[in-house]
């Protein structure tokens, strides 16, 4: 079960957060996968529980990529998805890209770590399945 | 025709629950499972969820502001009742947490509602409803209007016919609590810790419209689950012809001679001790029991709870397990319980369709239960045996005795009476030769030998020879040779 959660990322980074895409199209693409995870977690754990988890994502990429921008000031386990955002549109192209897909692969491997691949891959398979604009990912791949 | 409700009893898939409750869970009921932290209050709830839901009738997992989610899926995954398949097919976790902050339970209610109203579950799970009360009381303090808001849980609940499961942590059953007036089912759970023994006991305190059964009883939490262990008496059904299995033809004991000794084997049903000091050879004689039983088409099971099985193992029992004819049942454990080892017997029994049980040794056995049960082990055993004598079996037991030359002694703590046989074995001390000889003691209602036998260990087994007939005082460990009554012998003085 490991697999397809890799895979079903994968292919969503490949498809949306592509150095090929403008870097507004990424900061756009990175922002809904954001809000879908909110929106996929909060039921199950809580909106808190899910903001927790990006935010460590977003601490954890920011080691690399230090112009990140969206830890919320005073709260350390909250994000702002549009500060992120954002930052990210500032940015080339490539830079976005790389700072979207380490984010969201290191999100996607702090869940597989505490809850294992069969649930995440349960929980967040709407997220990496759905665009942006609300088509199947397949569907944008030129 | 009946005028009244036939309340339904749901199967909860937990081995023994069933039992305590009486029957099952009461269909629709509201009830509370309690307990100090870590009794294993999330754990019961999950199995019983995995357990119990389906697609048709799902299950709505609550969780409020106890153990966080994450952490909670985390672990519960680590046991083999729960499915991941499940989630979001038959089972469903729904997050309070951000409206049981704000401690407004007309909120609180109108989301589990609308949740409720949505997926139309079977079964309602709130975890911690403790941790509701308590931010209720940090935001209107004492207890608000919590009375009002459990009626009306119960009562949505009910109407939408869930059977519902509030957990929470209650360290003190006997408060006045009105989780505990509007609940139909109280489950209690307790833990105690003595010594490096850690014994989980649950309680039925309340069961509405049913007999469940009083007391406190013991369950195990392992990679399945949870395991409880009904008393005996309950988790044993009577055989019908278990009290006609004394006219059946007695058992063959694999020991040349020791039949007649016996009057003619062991009658079926009984139960036997083979008492003797270290050494003596009473697995010896546990195993050929075993052995003749299978070479007679009878498969046996063996309670073993020595230190170091291996090692203490017999090679005729070991080839005897290795071939699939007898059943192994051992624990290195050190917090057994009396129910839980038969529970373990009777699994053993039903699997094999066994018609012989060794218990090797009682001495290993009060070693392996818990502290707080070898207080009355003597009880345990009691009913450990009639226990087993209901299903039918034959049950041959094997206990250390300790020579004592001094009195005569046929068995330790008291358990000749519930035995229906003793054989007991000694060692004498003959012209400077350690020599073994073995009596038999007591067969319920049948005549059998008085004779104090001779008895020799070989590669083949037991060897019983003949009375010392030459020899006088044996059971005082150094026998004389019988005098001559010759008229020129001088008497001592």
């Amino acid at each position: 079960m490991n697999q397809p959660s890799i895979d079903l990322i994968a292919s969503f980074l490949s498809n949306h957060i592509r150095p090929g895409a403008s870097s507004d199209q990424i900061a756009g693409s990175v922002a809904a996968a954001c809000k879908g995870i909110e929106a996929a977690l909060a039921p199950v754990i809580g909106r808190r529980g899910g903001a927790a988890l990006l935010s460590r994502s977003l601490e954890i990429t920011a080691k690399t990529h230090g112009w990140v921008e969206g830890v919320t000031e005073g709260n350390p386990s909250d994000i702002d998805i549009e500060g992120f955002a954002s930052s990210i549109a500032r940015q080339t192209p490539a830079n976005a890209a790389a700072a979207g897909q380490l984010f969201l692969s290191t999100f996607n491997n702090l869940l597989m770590s505490l809850i294992g691949p069969p649930l995440s891959w349960r929980f967040l398979r709407p997220v990496w399945t759905s665009s942006p604009g609300g088509t199947t990912a397949q569907d944008t791949t030129p | 025709m009946t005028t009244h409700v036939t309340i339904h009893r749901l199967p909860t898939g937990i081995p023994g629950l069933d039992d305590i409750l009486g029957g099952g869970l009461p269909e629709f009921s509201f009830n509370l499972i309690a307990g100090q932290p870590g009794c294993g209050k999330t754990t019961l709830a999950h199995q019983l969820m995995f357990a119990m839901a389906t697609p048709e009738r799902p299950a709505l997992y609550f969780t409020v502001l106890g153990e966080p989610p994450l952490k909670m899926l985390r672990y519960q995954q680590q046991f083999d009742f729960f499915d991941s398949e499940a989630i979001d097919s038959s089972v469903r976790f729904i997050n309070l947490s951000d409206d049981a902050i704000a401690g407004d339970l007309d909120r609180l209610l109108k989301r589990m509602g609308d949740a409720v109203m949505q997926h139309s579950p079977a079964f309602v799970f709130v975890d911690s409803f403790r941790s509701i009360v308590r931010e209720n009381e940090a935001q209107v303090g004492a207890q608000g209007d919590l009375q009002q808001f459990l009626q009306q849980l119960a009562m949505l609940m009910t109407s939408w016919q869930a059977t519902t499961f509030l957990i929470g942590q209650y360290t003190c059953e006997t408060d006045a609590n009105p989780v505990f007036t509007v609940a139909d089912g109280l489950i209690w759970l307790h833990q105690s810790v003595e010594r490096n023994s850690m014994v989980r006991k649950m309680e039925i305190m309340k069961m509405r419209g049913q007999p469940s059964l009083p007391g406190l009883h013991t369950f195990r939490i392992g990679s399945a689950g949870v395991s409880v262990f009904p008393p005996a008496s309950v988790a044993v059904p009577a055989k019908a012809d278990a009290a006609l299995a004394v006219l059946a033809p007695r058992l063959p004991m694999g020991v040349p001679g020791l039949d007649d000794m016996l009057g003619g084997g062991l009658p079926r049903g009984y139960s036997l001790l083979v008492a003797g000091p270290s050494g003596s050879g009473k697995s010896i004689l546990a195993a050929a029991f075993l052995a003749e039983g299978v070479r007679n088409g009878e498969h046996g099971v063996i309670a073993a709870f020595e230190q170091n099985p291996n090692r203490s193992r017999n090679r005729v029992v070991a080839d005897l397990i290795a071939g699939g004819h007898v059943g192994l049942v051992e624990s290195r454990a050190a917090d057994l319980s009396i129910d839980e080892v038969v529970f373990m017997l009777l699994r053993e029994i039903q699997r094999l369709g066994a018609r012989r049980v060794v218990i090797d040794s009682l001495s290993g056995f009060e070693l392996a239960l818990a502290p707080t049960f070898r207080e009355d082990f003597r009880e345990s055993l009691s009913n450990m045996v009639t226990a087993l004598a209901s299903t039918g079996v034959t049950v041959l037991m094997t206990s250390e005795l300790e020579d004592r030359y001094t009195d005569l002694r046929f068995s330790p703590y008291g358990t000749a009476f519930m035995t229906d046989a003793i054989i007991v074995q000694r060692y004498i001390e003959v012209e400077s030769r350690l020599l073994r000889v073995m009596a038999v003691v007591k067969v319920r209602a049948s005549a059998h030998s008085d004779q104090l036998r001779e008895f020799s260990i070989g590669a083949d087994g037991i060897h019983i020879g003949a009375m010392l007939s030459g020899q006088e005082g044996l059971l005082g460990g150094q026998p004389m040779k019988k005098r001559s009554l010759a008229p020129d012998s001088v008497r001592p003085a």
